[in-house]
């Protein structure tokens, strides 16, 4: 009978990275083939030269310079001229200090202000009028543009139940190995939260995809279940937490759906990120080291996790203003602000994240090398005044490189994630019968190494090939989303999951000194768990579809 | 938004670098998992259950040292045999580092990268070790030390085989002692002495200060000495046991004249000396069926005169390991070049290992001086004592002070019999005696040698 059972355990973990993979695949090709096609959404049709500018985004930059998206070759019109942009009720125009300044009809424009089809646009010596793409000879019909076409490949159903499957068959991996049913109800609670927030996606907000949400719940789900075979009240939290995170998720993205609204929002959000920090830094508590955790009652949470959220939106911008707006004055300020605060939390990783964070924003926003290699200078330089000042700091980077020689100590769970991970294999030695778990927080900084031992090799591979995905996808939708708003956050978002996966598994790989991060979705944590979800909430923003609607009718 | 897009490239190269150190991390682990997951920390494999379903290990007649019966290690059903065995066998933990059942943990459980020690028990299929090592002479070594600490070493200088090698004190690994880690008696219980302990050579050393002299001192083989009882050398006085009178090269090495041996070295000098040291295997491991072993040690760089004297008579700094030991008369049986030793025949039913030469020690010239010197040592010295009266042998001893007016007793030599030819190398914690205590022991070995492989 035992042995029975152990060659069903065997055959299921076999099978555990095949399902993995599909699921995967399945996911990504569905949320690939099911874009938009890139096409022009309406035309600018300059008739004295006879050039017709295909408009192709939500947001476009009208001027002379090279990387401007539509780009007029006439000496009176400026580099960054105007940006012409789309939203729910129309198209609008937006004068982004020109010398010449924008007229629509012959009327100078202040601000944003409204264009039709038919609508002529006089850019210095230059007039656009603006037709509809498909069919230049309605031009006299005032229609709003169409909604792009929306097809999806896979149906959500399928993949759900592949999901279903795959949840299914680690837990019943788990319950055999344990020989008892102790995470069953683990197992129930996820596969009914699987449909449940699936429903509410589909007939609540209405929204034809889930995919990334899909996505989410597979990493979320396998967290879980790997954590539930050692400890069930932490898995119970966990699930708690994937509800919550789904709730914060689909607050964000009521929160951050009319650009032009998140703009007035962003000092207050500012200010709060840093209350976040400043508060942590007053009634925090220190738990290993880092004084970044505030105890409410039963409950203890991680603000700087949410901080990341915020620091994000104050980051982000829509085209018009990054282009009235150029410096990075205050964002730099912010920037700072926040990484010296968690500095005196003693939170190195994730003022580290941070750090990379304002890089990628930096970046996004300005293309100026300058200011990255600035930044990066001006970092290095902290680092080693902090080094000189608080010398015990370098201590903890000693066995980085060589942690077989600090087996006994620092370099302790690196080799011993080594030992394990070699002792799994491809297919691991099987959920709870592990040895990682023993290891202090082996259930978030070492979850690589005990994913590696109890499932083998190619989990932890597929999660962390689902995590550079996300902000693989994030680009691919960056010029398809509906602001440079969602481009700049999705992508930021994106590489933060990346970084913070790179931090967390270099480091137990020795590739990185370990500074004790989580691994996005699959380390135990709750505010961690919430918060990336509500990181992903940017990068489904940035999914056009997300928010498609009926149009309304224009005025006029 | 194309300027956007394109600037995002910056953060796709991140996850380019992300996905690289992956796959480093994934050919890292390819590369070094069966090192990794052998190590003896892995509570996999030292756990109770790391054995269940291991392969056997058999001695070179195919006697099973230990098996699984059950999915329960069992050892050999001789008690003495187990103790004897212990060391190269291992027990069910992986607490003797250098055991078979430690380092061969991974082959004999048949570990491989793809399921990692995931498999179902009922499919495991553990590969079975054979072993060079006689369980028989193993049991007569054990008896040969008896309660003393110490080790023997026992190997054909032909083809390289481990017959015997028995480091004491021993346990059994089917009755652990509870008190190992703390009665003093078990010190060290779980290092094989053979391999892992570097003693005091003592006399036994005056083989190295001979090869050196002889090539070194032109007037080596004409020279005489005349023996005091003790040289001034620097600053200390190198004593002899006793006046020895007047010797040479032959003589001296036959009544173990410190004098005559002290004063070569430092005839010799330092440099020369460490140079003839290190060919002969000082300061350097050698790593045999996957141990490394303990180093040798012959360092001079800062020795005063007298040091360097007292060197030449194996005292002062100077570290010996006892297979080291053994390959030097090893060498010397083999024309200045030894076979390499080896314990481990075949793992899985496929050879592990043959007769291979190692590095060339000494000139075949040296060699022979050295064996003619060892021959007449054995005739004019040990024979008068009754040692060695039965076996064709050439041996040194040495009797090595520790400095708490103890000595360790060795011996070291080859057998020159054509069933049995075996080096050896003996050496007796506090035995005091090389010619009382050591040559007796390593006789008990080679009696049961002669009785087991004469004729056959």
């Amino acid at each position: 009978m035992t042995e029975t059972l152990d060659i069903v355990s065997f055959i299921l973990r076999i099978l555990t990275p095949i399902i993995g993979l599909i699921i995967v695949v399945l996911c990504f090709s569905s949320l690939r083939y099911g874009r938009r096609e890139k096409r022009a959404l309406i035309v600018l049709d300059d008739s004295a030269t006879n050039i017709r500018y295909p408009v192709l985004y939500w947001e476009n930059a009208l001027g002379r310079s090279k990387s401007s998206d539509i780009r007029i070759a006439d000496p009176t019109v400026s580099r960054d001229h105007a940006v012409l942009l789309r939203r729910d009720d129309g198209w609008f125009i937006t004068d982004t200090g020109s010398k010449a300044g924008v007229f629509v009809n012959d009327e100078q424009t202040t601000g944003r202000h409204p264009v039709y089809v038919g609508d002529r646009i006089t850019l210095g010596m230059t007039t656009l009028t603006l037709h509809r793409a498909d069919d230049p000879t309605e031009a006299n019909n005032r229609q709003p543009l169409i909604s792009p076409k929306v097809h999806s490949t896979v149906p959500i159903g399928v993949i759900l139940t592949v999901i279903t499957l795959y949840f299914g068959i680690l837990s019943a991996e788990g319950m055999i190995n344990m020989g008892n049913i102790v995470i069953l109800p683990h197992s129930v609670i996820l596969i009914c939260l699987l449909w449940a927030l699936y429903m509410i996606s589909r007939l609540i907000f209405k929204r034809p995809n889930f995919e990334l949400e899909s996505l989410a719940l597979f990493l979320s789900g396998s967290g879980v279940l790997l954590n539930a075979v050692h400890d069930q009240r932490q898995a119970y939290i966990q699930l708690i937490s994937i509800a919550l995170g789904y709730a914060l998720f689909c607050f964000m993205l009521w929160f951050i759906e009319i650009p032009d609204r998140i703009m007035k929002w962003r000092i207050i959000i500012y200010v709060l990120a840093l209350g976040m920090l400043a508060s942590t830094l007053i009634i925090g508590s220190s738990l290993n080291g880092a004084k970044n955790w505030i105890v409410l009652g039963p409950v203890m949470v991680q603000p700087s996790e949410f901080a990341k959220i915020a620091y994000i939106f104050v980051g982000a911008a829509t085209l018009d203003q990054l282009q009235t707006k150029k410096n990075l004055f205050g964002f730099i300020i912010v920037s700072a602000l926040c990484v010296l605060l968690l500095f005196l939390m003693s939170d190195f990783g994730t003022a580290l994240i941070f750090f990379v964070t304002f890089l990628m924003i930096a970046f996004m926003r300005s293309g100026d090398f300058k200011t990255v290699i600035f930044a990066v200078t001006a970092a290095v330089l902290g680092v080693m005044v902090i080094l000189t000042v608080k010398p015990y700091i370098a201590d903890r980077f000693q066995a980085w490189g060589h942690v077989w020689e600090y087996a006994d100590s620092v370099g302790y769970q690196q080799v011993n994630s080594f030992i394990y991970s070699a002792s799994g294999g491809l297919f691991g030695v099987g959920l709870s019968k592990g040895y990682l778990q023993y290891l202090f927080a082996s259930e978030n900084d070492l979850v690589f190494g005990l994913a590696s031992e109890e499932m083998g090799l190619l989990m932890p591979l597929l999660f962390c090939a689902v995590i550079g995905g996300f902000m693989i996808y994030s680009r691919a939708v960056a010029t398809r989303s509906r602001s440079t708003f969602y481009s700049i956050s999705a992508c930021t978002a994106g590489g933060l999951f990346v970084f913070q996966a790179m931090l967390n598994v270099f480091g137990l790989t020795d590739i990185l000194p370990l500074t004790g991060v989580t691994l996005p979705f699959l380390s135990y944590g709750g505010s961690s768990m919430i918060a990336c979800w509500g990181l992903l909430s940017f990068i489904k923003a940035a999914d056009e579809r997300t928010y498609r609607r009926p149009l309304p009718t224009p005025q006029q | 938004m194309r300027n956007t897009s394109s600037r995002s490239a910056m953060v796709l190269i991140l996850t380019l670098v992300f996905f690289a150190g992956l796959i480093y991390h994934t050919v890292n682990l390819v590369m070094h998992a069966e090192e990794w997951a052998s190590q003896p920390t892995n509570a996999h494999l030292s756990d109770h259950n790391g054995l269940a379903f291991a392969g056997k290990i058999l001695d070179r007649n195919g006697v099973a040292l230990a098996e699984t019966v059950d999915q329960k290690r069992v050892y050999h059903t001789d008690e003495e045999i187990r103790r004897a065995c212990v060391h190269i066998v291992g027990d069910d933990s992986t607490n003797i580092s250098t055991a078979v059942q430690t380092v061969y943990r991974s082959e004999l459980t048949d570990y491989s990268f793809v399921f990692g020690l995931g498999m179902p028990d009922s499919l495991k299929k553990g590969k079975d070790i054979t072993l060079t090592i006689d369980s028989e002479l193993q049991k007569a070594g054990l008896e040969a030390l008896g309660y003393a600490k110490g080790a023997i070493l026992f190997y054909n200088y032909k083809t390289g085989e481990i017959l015997c090698m028995v480091s004491t004190p021993a346990y059994d690994p089917m009755n652990v002692p509870d008190d190992i880690e703390t009665n003093p008696y078990y010190e060290g219980a779980y290092l094989n002495r053979t391999l892992s302990a570097a003693y005091p050579p003592g006399s036994t050393f005056k083989l190295v200060t001979s090869a050196a002299a002889m090539n070194e001192i032109p007037d080596f083989r004409t020279r005489t000495f005349d023996c005091t009882g003790s040289v001034h050398i620097g600053d200390d006085d190198i004593t002899c046991f006793e006046v020895n009178g007047t010797v040479n090269y032959q003589t001296a090495l036959c009544v173990s004249c410190n004098a005559f041996f002290a004063q070569l070295a430092t005839e010799v000098g330092a440099k020369k000396m460490t140079s003839y040291a290190e060919r002969m295997g000082f300061n350097s491991s050698v790593t045999l069926d996957g141990v490394t072993t303990a180093k040798s040690v012959y360092d001079m760089s800062d020795a005063s005169v007298s040091e360097l004297a007292w060197s030449g008579v194996g005292q002062s700094t100077v570290l010996e390991t006892p297979i080291n030991m053994a390959m030097i008369s090893a060498a010397i049986a083999n024309g200045g070049t030894p076979v390499k030793p080896y314990f481990i025949k075949s793992i899985g039913g496929s050879q592990k290992n043959s007769a291979s030469l190692g590095r060339k020690m000494m000139s075949r010239d040296t060699a022979d001086t050295l064996r003619d010197m060892m021959d007449y040592t054995v005739k004019n010295n040990y024979r008068l004592y009754g040692r060695f009266l039965n076996h064709d042998v050439c041996a040194k001893t040495g009797t090595a002070e520790i400095g708490d007016g103890n000595a360790h007793a060795w011996v070291t030599g080859f057998c020159q019999n054509e069933d049995y030819p075996l080096a050896f190398a003996v050496v007796v914690e506090n035995g005091n005696s090389g010619i009382n205590v050591a040559i007796p022991a390593a006789e008990y070995v080679l009696d049961r040698a002669a009785a087991l492989y004469h004729q056959q």
